[in-house]
């Protein structure tokens, strides 16, 4: 049975790896966030709302991380290579932060690609 | 999402240093350390904004495709870079389908080699899919005034 406070927790923990994962983002070249069509893909913190992140627990007590991107054309790299990029820069986050046991698999969909023109 | 979309291609993800078999005969690996996914519409929009990079290529798709697209645009429901643009899509692998409308006074078969190889270029760099074949429709020729022409019609 999981208390309150274990629950509380794991929202926190959940968070602050959301929170890590759009800095991984913002911190890597040619691609941004999207919260999808609908909106659906982002994390509802207490003080923020993190757009085109989906952090899930595993139920063993890690945190599942999907980020949903577009790239910025033409994109510096290629996409797998961003990808990558994208992890390593979470994953050291998460370690900064003592939470690299925390950090569960890290997804990484490229959903569209737009000019800077289309950004505007 | 759309529907394309949906039938993402994963790819495999390798992480720190750490090794990771790209593929096997299985199909891609979904390593637990999380998998990439490139959207079916992703591909389609990287061909279609290569082909554009073309010095000469006016604008994609049919004379229909390029009306209802103007308009289904306006109104939110198109999208204009995918007009003209069909791309199937395998696990390591992509065919390219393209109308297209070329400048007058351009030569077309050497409009359409810059094109296909612009494409593949694009293409296999940024989705490490290899492209086996970019076929190329030449739909129309854009005299200059033609929009000028266009525009009168409606004033």
């Amino acid at each position: 049975m999981t208390s309150d406070s274990d629950a509380d927790r794991s929202v926190s923990r959940r968070v602050v790896l959301a929170h890590l994962a759009g800095q991984a983002i913002d911190r890597t070249p040619g691609v941004t966030a999207t919260a999808g069509p609908a909106g659906r893909w982002k994390t509802i913190g207490a003080q923020h709302t993190i757009p085109g992140v989906v952090a899930v627990e595993d139920g063993r007590g890690r945190v599942d991380i999907e980020v949903h991107l577009v790239v910025l054309w033409p994109p510096p790299m290629a996409l797998e290579q961003l990808g990558e990029q994208f992890r390593g820069r979470l994953r050291r986050s998460a370690g900064t932060a003592g939470m690299s046991e925390r950090l569960g698999a890290v997804s990484v969909a490229f959903d569209d690609v737009r000019s800077d023109t289309e950004l505007a | 999402m759309s529907e394309a979309d949906r039938k993402a291609r994963p790819i495999s993800s390798a992480e720190q240093g750490e090794q990771i078999d790209r593929r096997d005969d299985s199909g891609p690996l979904r390593s637990e350390l999380g998998q990439t996914t490139i959207g079916e519409g992703v591909v389609t929009r990287v061909a279609g904004l290569a082909a554009r990079e073309v010095a000469g290529v006016h604008d994609l798709g049919g004379g229909a495709a390029r009306a209802i697209g103007s308009v289904s645009q306006k109104v939110g429901l198109g999208d204009v870079r995918t007009q003209g643009v069909s791309v199937e899509t395998g696990e390591t692998e992509a065919a390219v389908d393209l109308t297209l409308v070329i400048d007058y006074g351009e030569s077309i078969p050497r409009i359409a080699d810059l094109v296909r190889s612009q494409v593949i270029k694009r293409v296999e760099s940024i989705t490490g899919l290899l492209v086996t074949e970019v076929n190329i429709t030449v739909n129309d020729l854009y005299f200059p005034g033609d929009e000028a022409d266009e525009a009168s019609r409606v004033t």
